[in-house]
């Protein structure tokens, strides 16, 4: 009997707490820097072009297989503006497999890819399967939340 | 004049699970009752199963922590600190000094999350719906630790072979050192609110008790075998990584009931917040991870290796086989859900329809490791 | 006004009564329950989600009414109307002031009792109609739980009527002009508090719908209308039981600024008697839903155990200290305080017990 009482001091207590949880869609608990959302593709300031060559090393090590990647010529070094001899042409990741794991960016030899803040994706129609210039844009809003140089011309060029 | 007359009644079964409240998951068990009174249990398992083991032999070894992560869903530190010691005993590596105490700190904060859950779903099971809530409470403090560590809330893959992906993060240490007090006030308030309650102890004490040498017989380890009375850690019995520099009590029960088995988990999380604050004192400035060649797609010399380490459900081990190259040949799980769970049936002897909640959630299984 | 068109009227301004009381202590237990868990409850539809509840009610009202195949199907179907009926006449004749009531019974207490125990039938019909084990296994438990605290709580409420002399309620609130029935019969309220709190399924006795091991027990296979029936009941039967309590033990309307003589007549004097009414039966309703937030559930044969080895021995031991006091003066009511202490003792020695 004591112990319950003592239960019942410590819910009483407790009852005149401030509330610990936050009312969700109204106010949200900030992130993590480090927080690993849903990979966005990465926009070369210098060149205006994807970092990405489109290699496909992602595609291969992606432990859900849920990206899908192809390779180009890059017209931009045939023009001499770029040293990249190839570009990626298609980049789509399947966010509905995608397990946030970050292994697409551990694996890049080009440090092209990156684990962006993204995580909201519910909806009734939710776009699952964002392609090359919605990843860029997924990495470019990341930057700019974060205080860094947003890539503005992507809409442009691609 | 007076007949005696026998009253034939048939045993009932009882299905319960897959989908149960009381099932922590995809388990199932087949109860048959006559009455309130347990005659027989069958557990049945293997609803979570995803073939881990076969899928680990297809991919390189850095690949393989992403599924380790998803064994034990609820000590995913744990989890990947024994494979990646396993990998490192064939590699050759010694991680530096600052990742073995990142790792040990994480581990354990890791213990004390998983624990938390238990407490918070056992109470659920008693039937007190407060508890859960206030281990939430706690449990959310060392989340959104772990986030700022790893990026990630559930599934970190942290740990790397030789070290740890990448540095912890800035103030990270002084944040732990802030959250200890306020964890330690919060793992008081959860014990006055069911330790000592008397409601809760008539549902505990005494139920579904198994003998230390019963416990043993079914391979029985962590808090289900301490709480029985035997002494046996991993930490201690077969020290790894920095443990045995590192001062804690092992404590155990006595009766190896229910109710022990819930006391030696608050217990311990009490043990590893001291092993987190030791940490904390001694870890050291330096590199995160030793330079391993061609990491990630590192090679592994030929060799097999087994390395168990002290998980909050029991001994967790891992038996590696390389056959040289990126990709391990075997990768085989010792969990210890799966042999906790297998003295079912001997705990819930003679047991009441309300106890076999209660043992099963004694036993803090999590399917995802019994399963693989 | 004719007699029936009479009835009729107040019968329907009970019924609505009833209803919002329920939306309302839904609402209530929802948000001091959050509160107790340092969280907020419903926030989203409403200010502070007050409209949460009639918002479930509509829901619950337009959802799929599914009978199982293999349910016994009248049965089945009738059982939710057997557990609500009972509760809804306990109303009747609950006095809200000296003046409301759908009726003042001569034998209101011997009412009330007979009614409270009358839903134990349409939890059986529940259980077995189901056609499931999980019901069938709650609606046992419920026949067993709830028989077995009915003796316990007339037991109780006898040793009022036998100092009162009266069963009719109205009589019993004015004989509380003085001083409450709590002061003459401690033994009695707690006895009844915690036997009610059996009769009402409410934690820590919440067995016959335990969720984690019966998952909701007689209710298991009930949706939309027939479950919200089952939730209406439970809320109104927890009302009810805090308002006989009240009533009986705490002085209605009376206790403890209103002397008697302000009361005849006048609206003012009605209202304050009601808010005073509506006060401690809302006390008495936040304390059980403060015990839900703090305590688990016993076990059935711990339960059982309780009720015939603790609860009615000391409810004898109550009327046989009341009836003495009645035959041979008042001074005797004193032993019931030393009875509470004793029943205190032995609750408290029970729970130090261990096997």
């Amino acid at each position: 009997m004591i112990g319950v009482l003592k239960g019942l001091v410590q819910t009483w207590k407790t009852h005149w707490r401030k509330p610990v949880t936050v009312q969700y869609p109204d106010e949200r608990l900030p992130l993590q820097p480090r927080y690993m959302g849903f990979p966005g593709l990465i926009w070369d300031q210098a060149i205006g072009e994807p970092f990405c060559t489109g290699c496909q090393v992602c595609m291969r090590y992606c432990p859900t297989q849920c990206m899908y990647v192809t390779m180009q010529d890059n017209p931009k070094q045939a023009a001499g503006e770029s040293k990249r001899r190839k570009i990626v042409e298609t980049f789509t990741i399947d966010i509905s497999r995608c397990i946030s794991c970050a292994i697409c960016v551990e694996v890049c030899n080009f440090d092209a890819i990156e684990m962006t803040h993204a995580h909201e994706r519910a909806g009734y129609y939710p776009d699952v399967v964002p392609d090359l210039p919605q990843l860029l844009k997924m990495s470019e809003d990341f930057r700019a939340q974060r205080g860094q140089k947003p890539a503005r011309e992507t809409r442009d060029v691609l | 004049m007076i007949t005696e007359r026998r009253l034939d009644t048939v045993d009932m079964h009882i299905n319960v699970g897959p989908q149960h409240p009381a099932t922590h998951g995809v388990f199932r068990m087949v109860l048959r009752v006559d009455g309130e009174r347990i005659v027989d249990c069958v557990p049945y398992i293997g609803y979570l199963h995803r073939g881990f083991e076969k899928l680990a032999e297809n991919e390189e070894f850095q690949e393989v922590i992403i599924h380790l992560d998803r064994t034990d869903y609820i000590a995913q530190f744990n989890n990947e600190f024994c494979y990646l010691m396993a990998v490192e005993k064939l590699l050759g590596v010694k991680p530096p000094e600052r990742a073995e105490y990142a790792r040990i700190i994480l581990a354990e904060l890791n213990r004390i999350v998983s624990h938390l859950m238990f407490y918070g779903a056992f109470g659920g099971d008693a039937g007190a719906i407060t508890p859960f809530l206030y281990a939430f409470r706690e449990r959310e403090r060392l989340q959104r630790l772990f986030e700022s560590v790893s990026g990630a809330r559930l599934m970190h893959f942290y740990f790397r072979a030789g070290g740890l992906k990448e540095d912890l993060p800035e103030g990270f240490l002084e944040e732990v050192r802030r959250i200890l007090p306020v964890l330690k006030q919060g793992i008081d308030e959860c014990d006055t609110l069911l330790t000592e309650n008397e409601v809760f102890l008539s549902r505990t004490v005494g139920i579904g008790a198994i003998s230390a040498q019963e416990a043993i017989d079914y391979g029985c380890t962590g808090p289900i075998l301490r709480a029985c009375g035997v002494r046996e850690d991993v930490r201690r019995s077969d020290p790894y990584s920095l443990y045995p520099t590192l001062d804690f009590d092992v404590p155990v029960g006595k009766k190896g009931d229910t109710f022990d088995r819930y006391l030696v988990r608050v217990q311990e999380m009490r043990e590893s917040i001291r092993i987190v604050e030791q940490c904390l004192d001694r870890i050291p400035e330096g590199p995160f991870r030793t330079p391993i060649p061609r990491y990630p797609h590192y090679r592994v010399d030929p060799g097999e290796v087994y390395v168990h380490t002290e998980n909050p459900r029991g001994d967790y081990g891992i038996y590696l086989i390389s056959r040289g190259g990126v990709q391990p040949f075997r990768v085989k799980l010792r969990s210890p859900c799966f042999c906790n769970l297998m003295a079912l049936p001997a705990m819930l002897r003679d047991a009441y329809v309300a106890d076999a909640v209660m043992v099963l959630g004694s036993l803090d299984i999590v399917l995802g490791e019994v399963d693989r | 006004m004719p007699a029936s068109l009479d009835a009729t009227l107040r019968l329907v301004v009970l019924t609505a009564f009833i209803f919002n009381t329920v939306l309302v202590l839904v609402y209530v237990e929802r948000k001091v329950l959050g509160h107790i868990q340092q969280r907020l409850g419903p926030m989203r539809t409403g200010f502070h989600g007050v409209l949460q509840t009639p918002a479930d009610a509509i829901k619950l009202l337009v959802k799929e009414d599914l009978t199982p195949t293999t349910a016994d199907r009248w049965v089945f179907r009738l059982a939710p109307f057997l557990v609500f009926v009972p509760v809804f006449m306990m109303f009747i004749t609950l006095p809200f002031t000296r003046e409301l009531a759908v009726r003042h019974l001569d034998l209101g207490i011997f009412y009330l009792v007979s009614f409270s125990s009358l839903h134990i039938v349409g939890m059986i019909m529940a259980g077995w109609g189901s056609d499931n084990k999980y019901a069938l296994l709650g609606g046992v438990r419920a026949a067993a739980q709830l028989i077995s605290y009915e003796l316990p709580l007339a037991f109780a409420i006898l040793g009022v009527v036998l100092l009162a002399k009266t069963l009719n309620l109205q009589e019993v609130v004015e004989l509380q002009a003085t001083a409450p029935f709590l002061v003459l019969q401690p033994l009695g309220f707690l006895i009844f508090l915690i036997s009610s709190l059996a009769e009402l399924s409410r934690t820590p006795f919440d067995i016959p719908m335990a969720e984690s091991e019966v998952v909701g027990g007689p209710m298991i296979e009930y949706s939309g209308m027939r479950w919200a029936m089952f939730f209406l009941a439970e809320y109104a039967n927890l009302f009810v039981t805090s308002a006989v309590a009240a009533v009986v033990y705490l002085g209605g309307w009376l206790w403890p600024f209103l002397p008697p003589a302000d009361l005849a007549g006048g609206w003012a004097a009605h209202l304050v008697g009601l808010a005073w009414f509506m006060a401690k039966t809302f006390a008495l309703i936040l304390a059980i839903i403060w015990l839900r937030g703090t305590l688990p559930r016993l076990r059935i044969d711990q339960l059982m155990g309780f009720a015939w080895k603790l609860l009615i021995p000391f409810s004898f031991l109550n009327l046989f200290i009341t009836a003495a006091a009645a035959v041979y003066g008042g001074f005797l009511l004193l032993l019931g305080w030393v009875a509470t202490g004793g029943f205190a003792y032995a609750i408290y020695a029970v729970s130090r017990r261990r096997p």
